[in-house]
C-alpha cells in the first residue's frame, strides 16, 4: 500500500485545518504573542510607557531573585495553594458524595446553593466580603460577639495574622461549587453495576468508597487537583478587591506583586513593566513546572 | 376630573436657589441664568469646526466631577458635540492613562499619572500644546496669578502644554471632626490649633463615650498614601521644612537638599498615630478600608476625627447635609508653634491634550471659558475648597460660606510657596523620570509600623531615609549619564527664608 505524501495528507484534511485556523489565530494573538512579548520585555529596563527601553539582559531576573518581597510573595502564593486546594478537594468530594445520592430529594437545591457563589462576579464578592468581615458592625464579628466566641471584634482583613486565612476561606467558599461539580462528574462515570456488584460482594460504607469507588475516580482526582492548584495560583481579582495585598504585604501573592511593579501604585512606586515581566515569566515557569509534575503523576497513576 | 398639580421643590432646587442668591449678593456680575442651574457660556472667540464629534475627558473626579457633570451637557449642546467624562480615583488613573497612551486610546483631555514628570509626556510626544486652541493665549494666561504657568512645569519649548484651573494651595490632612463628639469630649478645635496630647486625649474621651459604638479617630489605612500624607504634613507643621509633590520634592529639606524622613518631627508624627492605636482610640478595621470608605463613616457617627482634605466638605454636604462637623488646621506637637506648609509653584489638576486628539478646538474653547473670571466663579461655587479655583479674585466673588470659606482662609494663612528644584533647573525633570521610589516606600513603612509588622520607629525611618537618599543619588547619576546637567546641589536653596514665599526673584539670586 502506497503511503500518502505529507502534502496529500494535509490536502485531504484541509477542512480540519480550516476549522482549526480561527482558533490558532486567536491563540496566537492572545496567548502566544503576549507570552513571547513578556519574555522580550523581561529583558528590558522599561517603565512600560516611554519610548526609552534599554536592553539589560537578565538583570531583571537577577534583581527579582534577590528581592525579599519577590520571594515573600512567591512563597505566599504557594501557602495559598496548599492552604486551599486540599480543603476544596476534600470538602468538594464529601459534598459530591452526598449530593450524588439519588435518594436525597433536595440534592438539586443544595447543588444550586453551593454553586451560586461560582457564578457571582468575583470583584463583587471581594468588595462585599470587606463589609462582611469588617470589625465594625460586620456580620462575621456580630455573630462571633453575639455567641461569645470573642469578646472584641477581630480585624480579619487588617490583621497580618488573619488576613491570608480569611481570604483563603473566602476563596474556598467562592469556588467550592466548581470542585463539587468536577467530583460529581467524576462520580457519575462510575457505572451503577459497579455499585451493585460491590454491594452483592458485601462492600458497603467506607469500604465501598475506599476500595471500589476511589480507585475508579482517582485519575479524575489528579486532573481536579491540577486544575485547582493552577486556579489557586491565579487569585488576583479576589485579593486585589479584598486587601490589595495588604496590610504591609501580608496578603501579597505573586500576581499582586507583579501588578504592583507593573503599574504606578498609590504608594508612589514608579512602574517597571520590564521587571514585572521578568517576575511574571519566572512565576509562569514555576507554575508550568508544577503542572508538568502533576501531568507526570497523572500518567503514572493511569498506568497503575 | 381636574388633576391637582403638585408643587414639588427638590432639595437640589432649593440649594441651587440659595447658592445663586448668595452668589448674586456677593457678585453682581453673575448672570441670572445661574438661578436656573445653567451656565452663561459665551460664544467661541473664533468659529469652531462644524463637524461635531465626541470629546473624551478623564480626571480624578470628586468635586471636579460634580462640576463637569453639570457643565458638560450644557457646553456640549451649545457646541453641537458630545462629551464623555470619566472621573476616577488616582489609583485608576495611574493604571488607565499609561495603558491608553501606549495603545493610542487615551482621552482627548487627561491628567497625567501621579509622579510622572510632565517633561516625559512632552518629549515622548503624548501631548500637544494648547497654543493653537486658545485664542489670545498670552492675554488669557495673564489672568492667572504669577507662578501658575512655568517653564519646566507646564510650559515646554516656549509652548503651553498643561493648563491649570485650580490652585494647589490646600492640604489633604486637615482635622475634620464631629462637632458633637468633640464638644462632648470638652474640646473646641476652633479655639486654636490642637496639640498632639489634646488629640490623643480627645480621641480617648470620644472612644470612652462611644462605648464600642463609635471611636475617637479613623483613617483609610488600606490606602497607603494616607499614612505618608499625614506624617509628611504633620512633620512640616512641626518644623520639618521641605517640599511637596513627587519623589524629587517630597520630604526634602531644601535648606540642605537632604531627605528628612528620619527627622524628630516625622518620628513624632508617626508616634502620634501609633499612640492613637495603642490608646484604643482608632476605629477598628482601619486597615481594611480606603480613604473614601473612612470618610463615609464619619457622618454615620462612627468616629470623632479624621485627617483628610477639603474634598470631604462637598461630599458630606451632598450626602449628609444635616451632619454637623468642623474643619481645623493640622495639630502640632506639644509646646511647639505651628510652622508654615509649603507648596510648589504651579497650579493643580493640570489638564493635558492628547497628541492624537482632534477635539483640541473644543477643549481649548471650554478651558478658555473656565479660565475667565466668570468660569472660575462657577467653579468655586460648586467645587469650593475641595479644589480651589486658581483665580483668587473669582474665589472671593464666589461668596463661599461655612467650612469651604473657612478651609480656604486656613490654607491662605498656613501655606507658602516653597522652592521647586525643577523651576531652578529643568533637568531635574530628567531625574524625576529616572526615579524609582524605594520599596518599601515611606507610606508602607508607616503602615507596617502601625500594624506591628515593623518594629522600632527610629530605626525604620532611618533605614527608609537612607533608601530615599540612595534612590535620588542613583536617579541623579542615571540622569547625568543621559546628559542631564544636574547635581544634588540643585536641591539646596541657601537663600530660602522659611517664612516667606519663594518667588522668581529668589531663583534669580541663586
Amino acid at each position: 500500500m502506497n503511503k500518502k505524501s505529507l502534502s496529500k495528507q494535509i490536502y485531504d484534511a484541509r477542512w480540519c485545518y480550516v476549522f482549526v485556523l480561527p482558533c490558532l489565530i486567536l491563540t496566537g494573538m492572545f496567548v502566544i504573542y503576549p507570552i513571547g512579548m513578556s519574555w522580550y520585555f523581561s529583558l528590558l529596563d522599561w517603565s512600560g510607557f516611554t519610548k526609552e527601553a534599554k536592553f539589560i539582559g537578565l538583570q531583571n531576573y537577577y534583581e527579582a531573585v534577590n528581592d525579599q518581597f519577590f520571594w515573600d510573595a512567591f512563597i505566599r502564593s504557594f501557602i495559598f495553594m496548599f492552604g486551599t486546594v486540599p480543603v476544596k478537594i476534600v470538602l468538594g468530594f464529601i459534598i459530591a458524595v452526598f449530593l450524588n445520592n439519588q435518594v436525597l430529594k433536595l440534592a438539586p437545591f443544595f447543588r444550586t446553593v453551593i454553586f451560586m457563589p461560582v457564578v457571582t462576579a468575583i470583584a463583587i464578592i471581594g468588595i462585599v466580603m470587606t463589609f462582611v468581615f469588617s470589625p465594625f458592625n460586620g456580620p462575621a464579628n456580630k455573630f462571633l460577639m453575639s455567641t461569645n466566641l470573642t469578646s472584641a471584634p477581630i480585624d480579619f482583613l487588617g490583621n497580618p495574622d488573619t488576613v491570608l486565612p480569611t481570604v483563603m476561606g473566602v476563596y474556598v467558599w467562592k469556588w467550592l461549587g466548581i470542585t463539587m461539580m468536577y467530583w460529581l462528574a467524576a462520580l457519575q462515570t462510575v457505572p451503577q453495576d459497579v455499585y451493585d456488584a460491590a454491594k452483592i460482594d458485601g462492600a458497603e460504607g467506607y469500604r465501598l468508597w475506599i476500595h471500589i469507588i476511589l480507585p475508579i475516580v482517582l485519575p479524575f482526582a489528579i486532573v481536579i487537583i491540577l486544575v485547582e492548584a493552577v486556579g489557586a495560583l491565579n487569585v488576583f481579582p479576589l485579593i486585589e478587591t479584598m486587601t490589595a495585598g495588604g496590610p504591609f504585604f501580608s496578603s501579597e501573592v505573586m500576581e499582586i506583586y507583579i501588578f504592583r511593579t507593573a503599574f504606578v501604585t498609590d504608594s508612589g512606586t514608579m512602574p517597571r513593566l520590564g521587571y514585572a515581566c521578568a517576575a511574571g515569566v519566572f512565576w509562569g515557569v514555576a507554575v508550568l513546572f508544577i503542572t508538568v509534575l502533576q501531568g507526570l503523576w497523572m500518567r503514572r497513576t493511569r498506568r497503575i | 376630573m381636574k388633576k391637582k398639580k403638585d408643587l414639588k421643590i427638590s432639595r437640589r432646587t432649593v440649594m441651587k436657589g440659595a447658592l445663586a442668591a448668595g452668589a448674586m449678593m456677593s457678585a453682581g456680575s453673575i448672570p441670572s441664568k445661574l438661578f436656573a442651574g445653567e451656565f452663561n457660556i459665551p460664544d467661541p472667540l473664533k468659529p469652531l469646526p462644524t463637524t461635531g464629534g465626541n470629546m473624551r475627558w478623564i480626571d480624578s473626579g470628586d468635586m471636579k466631577g460634580v462640576f463637569w457633570k453639570k457643565l458638560f451637557p450644557e457646553y456640549a449642546a451649545s457646541r453641537g458635540i458630545t462629551i464623555e467624562y470619566d472621573g476616577l480615583p488616582w489609583k485608576e488613573i495611574n493604571k488607565i492613562v499609561p495603558i491608553a497612551i501606549r495603545n493610542g486610546t487615551v482621552h482627548d483631555v487627561f491628567q497625567l499619572p501621579l509622579g510622572m514628570d510632565p517633561g516625559v509626556a512632552v518629549s515622548e510626544g503624548w501631548v500637544q500644546p494648547w497654543d493653537d486652541y486658545i485664542e489670545n493665549l498670552d492675554e488669557w494666561l495673564a489672568n492667572f496669578p504669577a507662578g501658575v504657568y512655568l517653564p519646566g512645569v507646564n510650559q515646554f519649548n516656549g509652548k503651553t502644554y498643561g493648563l491649570c484651573l485650580t490652585a494647589n494651595k490646600r492640604t489633604g490632612t486637615c482635622l475634620l471632626y464631629s462637632e458633637k463628639y468633640m464638644s462632648e469630649a470638652g474640646y473646641d478645635p476652633q479655639a486654636g490649633r490642637m496639640t498632639y496630647s489634646e488629640i490623643r486625649d480627645a480621641a480617648k474621651k470620644i472612644t470612652k463615650r462611644g462605648n464600642g459604638q463609635y471611636y475617637g479617630w479613623i483613617i483609610g489605612g488600606n490606602q497607603v498614601n494616607r499614612w505618608e500624607d499625614v506624617v509628611h504634613t504633620f512633620g512640616q507643621v512641626a518644623g520639618a521644612h521641605g517640599g511637596r509633590g513627587g519623589f524629587t520634592n517630597r520630604h526634602i529639606n531644601f535648606q540642605n537638599g537632604k531627605f528628612q524622613i528620619a527627622s524628630d518631627q516625622y518620628m513624632e508624627a508617626v508616634e502620634l498615630l501609633l499612640q492613637l492605636k495603642s490608646d484604643g482610640s482608632a476605629f477598628p478595621g482601619v486597615m481594611s478600608m480606603n480613604a473614601p470608605q473612612a470618610r463615609a463613616l464619619m457622618p454615620q457617627g462612627a468616629a470623632g476625627m479624621i485627617f483628610q482634605g477639603p474634598w470631604c466638605i462637598g461630599v458630606w454636604g451632598r450626602d449628609a447635609p444635616e451632619w454637623k462637623y468642623g474643619i481645623a488646621s493640622e495639630p502640632v506637637p506639644d509646646g511647639k508653634k505651628a510652622q508654615p506648609l509649603y507648596i510648589a509653584e504651579g497650579g493643580s489638576n493640570t489638564l493635558w491634550l492628547s497628541a492624537n486628539s482632534t477635539m483640541g478646538p473644543f477643549a481649548g474653547d471650554l478651558i478658555r471659558f473656565m479660565g475667565t473670571e466668570q468660569g472660575q466663579i462657577y467653579w468655586a461655587q460648586t467645587v469650593g475648597a475641595a479644589d480651589p479655583a486658581v483665580n483668587p479674585e473669582a474665589v472671593a466673588k464666589a461668596g463661599l460660606t461655612g467650612p469651604s470659606a473657612q478651609a480656604l482662609a486656613m490654607f491662605a494663612e498656613n501655606l507658602l510657596v516653597g522652592p521647586n528644584p525643577i523651576v531652578r533647573n529643568k533637568d531635574v525633570g530628567v531625574v524625576a523620570a529616572k526615579s524609582r521610589v524605594p520599596d518599601p516606600s515611606l507610606a508602607l513603612v508607616i503602615q507596617g509600623l502601625y500594624t506591628g509588622q515593623l518594629k522600632g520607629v527610629e530605626a525604620q525611618l532611618k533605614d527608609c531615609n537612607q533608601r530615599y537618599e540612595d534612590a535620588l543619588d542613583q536617579a541623579v547619576e542615571d540622569a547625568r549619564a543621559d546628559g542631564a546637567n544636574v547635581t544634588r546641589d540643585d536641591w539646596v536653596f541657601p537663600n530660602w527664608d522659611i517664612n516667606s514665599n519663594y518667588g522668581a526673584s529668589k531663583y534669580s539670586e541663586l
